[in-house]
């Protein structure tokens, strides 16, 4: 089903978002970062001690006159970056009453065309399965997304997805960027090593867990036989009273929070974002409140 | 049990469709959610539920039920009629005579009916309420409507039998009337009568084959002759026996006062003692053979004339014919005296001469009349003071000559006096002329329209008996009509306080009030006492015993003790008769009892039923998302 999510209106909204964030905060990561690596660049970043072996160019003769020891200076290096959204394509991310699909697409776009506005390369992948299906690959520019990113549009959200199976053997590089995973991870599947994996590669991973309002305050009451719209073997069989919609908010608390301490751990970011917000308060609010937006 | 308003119970209708919608509302509605990830992974916070949870899940529907079930019945308002429901109870205890014959278990019937009585009051419910009442002679309501079971059986201890006959017909228009007012009210007739059961009443027959014996129709006669007759029957009512009666004499028998009869059942025999005794104070007639009821087996009768005892002052020279006659016909204490010692005795005693009933003075008159006791005067020839006449000088005839019986108007007073005289010739050959002017005195006899004997009161208010002529100038004393008309002016000069000694129990007995009597005062043989009115010229009151009641007659001159015996009414004494006559009450039963105790729970039920509608929204809320 070919959506329409990212049209001319769409598209209007992030402009004045890009403008908005570019009067009030630094910016996102992007082309003319600095990277945490020290290169060669001009910009000075720190002193070390000198080691032999060391260009002694880069001795501070100043420094030594003062302190009778030798130290390096260092300087931090600039290169462009490469932003990788990956979008859960699962069916689980269609269901509900507010669509997280539409709202995982719209984030994507938003966080294409800001990293595109730093400068950066981005590329945006569709998580089927154990796969990862590239939808627009190298977008550099803005004129090249206004071109590539209707393609989101094309977008089919169907069956289950296993993160770790489908990012770990993809090429996810190293060290040059940020990776974006959009999912509801309701799933037991193991997304824990995907993110795992990311960290390892250096890259600056951000976690965004997309949930609808009947996931976040489920409204059921009575007895009830559920279906899971991704599997129809997984079902849930019961009388629904206080009891049990306390044990679901502390699953649902559980669920979250396994996220956001793991990612924490392997130094991402996280967000929870309902299906509902708009973007104005997911980048305003929320991404200024975690500081992913600076 | 009944309903007031069974439109009420409609509300039953809630509960089959209460079950429905629980049956409908609780299948399970089948769902596609995105994930059940997170409702998978809420069992592992969900905490074990107890094993009566499923009940728990059917409790909040039982109580909806029972909210239905008893707003609906409490909107009906139950009355319940059933065992073990309150009743109006309305008892009529049988207090007769009859039912003081002792049973086999040693009780008498009375007590035994009170026991039965007892048993249904302790066997019915609080609220519940009481009405007694006990019939004899008279028919009292000893607790009407009594509600605290307690107080009920306490007054139910301290009822007492009684001996008459049952005036059941009062009894029965009672129970009536209040029956009118509660058509649910149980009627229980407690007796030993036979009645055929009838409408509306509930019969404890506390009769049982106990020997019974009985006399009846005694009748007693004691001649001037001193003959004492004493005849009547004797009955055994349970079967054929062979029944000893004896008479008594004054607590004495003698082997001729005894008979012995063969009877057959409930056909009594008669017998007849003619015993010689010139006086007695009391004679019985008592059947010796034991049985259950010893009321019956006795009768008692006591000497109307017994206490009728005269200190007599006979003045006379020849005493000899009223000495005699007197003591025949009362029981008199008589002192005989001469004339001249009277005079002597008056003289010295200035004229005051006291301490006798009645003063005779046979040609002797005395200066003044005696201020206490009648006094009879016989051929007085000269003017007493304060005797109300005046000698007016002696008449001689010539030859004998007969005097008349008066042809006076009748009266009361004449006609008790002249009782029984035959009007035989009297001769008499001198007499003394009297003038009677001056008071009134009842001529009894004349001659040639003077008075010859009569009677009246003189000055002191005493009775007054004056003859005209001496007894030895007359053959008077030896006619028939001399012995019966001193008797009838003694009876006169001694008006008997009791003209009857035996009565039967429920009757009236009449005392006469007899002048100089100062109060009268009457004994039951339970030693009751009541006092008789002193304004009528007789008293009554009712006997409601059986036994000997003791009439005490207090007058200045002291007292003096009368007795009559009452006796078991013949009604009681064969109380296993059958009683054709049924007892019943008119009107349909409604068969409605009432609320009792069980009226005070409406308000609970009602307080239920609040709190139960109370919890059916809650778990609607809950439940059904009513919201």
């Amino acid at each position: 089903m070919k959506r329409t999510i990212i049209n001319e209106e769409f598209l209007q909204q992030v402009e004045s978002l890009q403008t908005l964030i570019r009067n009030n905060v630094a910016g996102m990561f992007g082309g003319t970062h600095q990277s945490k690596s020290y290169g060669s660049s001009c910009e000075f970043a720190d002193y070390r001690d000198y080691v032999p072996g060391d260009d002694i160019t880069k001795i501070d003769w100043n420094a030594y006159a003062r302190f009778d020891k030798l130290y390096q200076k260092l300087y931090l290096d600039e290169r462009q970056m490469h932003t990788k959204i990956y979008i859960d394509t699962s069916r689980s991310m269609e269901y509900g009453r507010a669509d997280k699909a539409e709202q995982a697409l719209r984030l994507a776009a938003t966080i294409a065309y800001l990293s595109l506005s730093e400068m950066d390369k981005v590329s945006i992948y569709a998580i089927k399965g154990a796969t990862i299906e590239c939808v627009v690959e190298g977008m550099v520019g803005k004129d090249s997304f206004v071109n590539e990113i209707g393609k989101l549009n094309e977008v089919e959200f169907s069956g289950d997805i296993c993160l770790s199976d489908a990012i770990v053997p993809s090429n996810v590089g190293y060290g040059d960027g940020m990776s974006v995973i959009i999912s509801d991870f309701l799933t037991d599947n193991d997304y824990e090593s995907a993110i795992n994996h990311l960290a390892d590669k250096r890259r600056d991973v951000f976690c965004i867990q997309v949930l609808s309002p009947d996931e976040l305050n489920p409204k059921l009451r009575g007895k009830v036989h559920l279906f899971d719209s991704e599997d129809a073997t997984r079902i849930y069989r019961k009388n629904i009273k206080k009891d049990i919609m306390k044990a679901y908010r502390k699953a649902l608390e559980f669920a979250t929070n396994r996220i956001n301490d793991l990612c924490a751990s392997r130094g991402a970011n996280y967000l929870l974002v309902s299906s509902e917000d708009k973007m104005g308060d997911v980048f305003f609010g929320k991404m200024v409140e975690k500081e992913v937006l600076k | 049990m009944s309903f007031q308003y069974p439109l009420g119970l409609l509300g039953l209708i809630g509960v089959p469709i209460l079950i429905l919608i629980y049956i409908i509302k609780s299948k399970f509605t089948e769902q596609t959610v995105s994930a059940t990830y997170l409702w998978t992974l809420s069992e592992r916070f969900l905490k074990k539920k107890r094993r009566d949870s499923k009940i728990a899940g059917l409790l909040s529907l039982i109580l909806q039920i029972l909210a239905v079930v008893l707003i609906s019945i409490t909107i009906a308002h139950p009355v319940f009629t059933l065992k073990g429901a309150a009743n109006d109870y309305y008892f009529i205890l049988d207090s007769t005579g009859s039912m003081q014959m002792v049973s086999e278990n040693g009780k008498t019937r009375f007590e035994n009916g009170k026991d039965k009585i007892r048993e249904v009051i302790e066997g019915s419910v609080d609220g519940s309420f009481y009405t007694l009442v006990s019939v004899s002679n008279t028919t009292d309501v000893l607790f009407e409507k009594e509600d605290n079971r307690e107080v009920a059986l306490e007054l139910l201890n301290k009822a007492e039998v009684g001996y008459g006959s049952a005036n059941l017909e009062e009894a029965r228009t009672k129970a009536q009337a209040y029956y009118q007012q509660n058509k649910g009210v149980r009627t229980f007739l407690v007796s030993d009568k036979g009645f055929e059961k009838g409408d509306n009443i509930e019969l404890l027959n506390v009769s049982d084959g106990a020997n019974n014996y009985a006399l009846l129709d005694i009748e007693y006669e004691h001649s001037l002759l001193g003959v004492l007759t004493v005849s009547g029957k004797a009955v055994s009512y349970e079967s054929d026996d062979t029944v000893e009666v004896r008479l008594f004499i004054d607590g004495e028998t003698k082997d001729e006062y005894k008979t012995v009869l063969n009877v057959k059942k409930a056909e009594p025999v008669s017998f007849t003692f003619e015993v010689n005794v010139e006086w007695y104070d009391v004679a019985s007639v008592k059947v010796m053979n034991q049985d259950n009821l010893m009321l019956d087996n006795e009768i008692i009768m006591y000497n109307v004339k017994s206490e009728n005892s005269y200190k007599t002052l006979l003045v006379s020279k020849t005493p000899v014919f009223m000495e005699t006659v007197v003591s025949i016909v009362s029981h008199a204490e008589i002192t005989v005296i001469s004339p001249d010692d009277y005079l002597e005795l008056e003289k010295n005693n200035d004229s005051v001469i006291e301490g006798y009933d009645l003063y005779i003075f046979h040609s002797c008159n005395p200066k003044a009349v005696p201020r206490s006791g009648s006094v009879w005067f016989i051929n007085a020839t000269s003017s007493v003071e304060n005797s109300g006449f005046g000698f007016q000088g002696e008449v001689v005839l010539k030859t004998a000559e007969t005097i008349d019986k008066t042809k006076n108007s009748s009266t009361v007073i004449r006609d008790e006096l002249l009782k029984d005289v035959l009007g035989e010739d009297i001769y008499i050959s001198k007499y003394a002329r009297y003038d009677t002017s001056n008071r009134k005195f009842y001529t009894l006899f004349t001659y040639d329209g003077d008075p010859v004997i009569f009677s009246g009161t003189n000055m002191h208010g005493n009775r007054q008996v004056v003859f005209a002529f001496d007894l030895h100038n007359s053959d008077f004393p030896l006619s028939a009509d001399f012995v019966t008309l001193t008797k009838n002016l003694l009876d006169f000069s001694f008006p008997a306080v009791l003209d009857e000694t035996n009565y039967v129990c429920g009757e009236a007995a009449k005392v006469n009030v007899v002048s100089g009597s100062e109060n009268i005062r009457v004994e039951s043989p339970s030693e009751r006492s009541s006092y008789l009115s002193m304004n009528e010229a007789v008293g009554e009151f009712l006997l409601n015993e059986v036994g000997t009641y003791e009439i005490k007659v207090t007058t200045k001159d002291g007292l003096k003790t009368y007795r009559i015996y009452s006796s078991l009414p013949v009604s009681e004494q064969d109380p296993n008769a059958e009683i054709e006559k049924e007892f019943s009450l008119l009107g349909e039963n409604e068969g409605k009892g009432i609320d009792g105790f069980y009226d005070k729970l409406i308000v609970f039920f009602i307080c239920l039923a609040v709190i139960f509608v109370a919890d059916w929204m809650v778990y609607c809320y809950d439940k059904y998302q009513l919201r």
